[in-house]
């Protein structure tokens, strides 16, 4: 009988990933870029709220997009309409980003020529948690019309993530209700950056540029 | 979800294994992971064998995967370690500091981690 022998390893099966994501943060700050991940559910308004910020940031700052989709280019190609630089990345059947993704398309471009940084998730609440893109920031939208329950059923994606932003909140007392997803998502993690918006009107859309840091010039914010 | 690239990560880094250590074959692949990296265990386990089945120095091997205890990071009090045994009836994972009491707490990642693996050496290499 063959001698058997054991070896230690104690090394992370996925360190691709998380090497790639430290890349990609260590990259972003010493070129003084800012990156944000955006995730959330299918329909919270992701999209929307990305065409708000494009709307109101692109004739200040140079923003470029990636978004992440099963299939189509429907999110990059209407984010693209107000003047920034947009790449649609199909996932197949994945159902979320990750830093390989993010730095197979940070490598077709030159990073010089962009400010900032937005990577629109897959449309989940579960997986995207998981998989670290190489964000500074992570933001969950959720909006109001996802039910009650749904910081609830899905804390790890809230726990881990630094601004919650309850969307759709036009609709605020039209059945559904704001304050419970507010109240929910600042038990989770006190530290909770927390916004409310609605992307059809724009409301909340000034104080979520603050929050993410982003400078615009003064007496313009509402531009 | 993503256990089927799970699995071919952990192929990948043990075929080096193996070629680094001359081995014949691959008897046990030990992996361990905490109990909210997603991973599904049976699912983990079936995408192995599948990618496995056409290996010739995969084929018998097993891959056991152990979930490791909760960890958390306290944002009070700098504790690291497992949380209080009490939870949250409110929120699940929610977990409260055993040190300071605080719920300000983020949850530790533990990524899937190859720990060992048990090869078996044909005798010249040894004796060699």
């Amino acid at each position: 009988m063959s001698p058997e022998k054991k070896i230690t390893v104690k090394k992370q099966a996925y360190t691709v990933n998380d090497e790639l994501a430290d890349e990609i943060r260590f990259l972003m700050k010493e070129k003084k870029k800012l990156f944000f991940n955006i995730m959330g559910s299918v329909g919270a308004g992701k999209t929307l709220l990305l065409e708000n910020l494009a709307q109101r940031l692109s004739k200040y700052h140079r923003i470029f997009v990636i978004n992440g989709d099963i299939a189509t280019t429907i999110d990059s190609d209407r984010i693209a309409q107000h003047g920034v630089k947009t790449v649609q990345i199909n996932t197949g059947g994945g159902c979320h980003l990750n830093a390989n993704l993010i730095h197979k398309e940070l490598n077709k471009i030159n990073l010089d020529n962009y400010d900032i940084f937005f990577a629109e998730n897959v449309g989940n609440l579960i997986c995207p948690a998981a998989w670290d893109i190489g964000a500074q920031l992570n933001v969950v939208v959720v909006s109001i019309t996802e039910g009650e329950y749904v910081i609830k059923k899905h804390p790890i994606i809230f726990k881990n993530a630094e601004i919650a932003i309850i969307n759709k909140c036009d609709l605020d007392g039209l059945g559904f209700d704001s304050d419970i997803l507010v109240e929910d998502a600042s038990k989770i993690k006190s530290s909770m950056k927390i916004i409310r918006t609605s992307a059809k009107t724009g409301t909340g859309v000034e104080e979520l540029i603050a929050a993410l840091g982003i400078k615009v010039p003064k007496g313009e914010e509402y531009a | 979800m993503h256990e089927y690239s799970l699995a071919s990560a952990i192929v990948e880094q043990v075929k080096d294994i193996v070629q680094q250590n001359n081995a014949n074959k691959v008897k046990k692949i030990n992996v361990t992971a905490g109990p909210y990296e997603m991973v599904i265990p049976d699912l983990l386990k079936d995408a192995y064998g599948i990618i496995t089945s056409e290996l010739e120095k995969f084929k018998g091997s097993t891959l056991e995967l152990e979930i490791l205890p909760a960890k958390i990071n306290c944002l009070e009090c700098e504790y690291t370690g497992e949380p209080d045994k009490e939870g949250d009836q409110e929120f699940a994972f929610n977990f409260k500091c055993p040190h300071c009491g605080s719920r300000d707490t983020h949850l530790k990642i533990q990524y899937l981690t190859i720990e060992t693996v048990d090869l078996e050496i044909p005798d010249e290499v040894t004796s060699a």
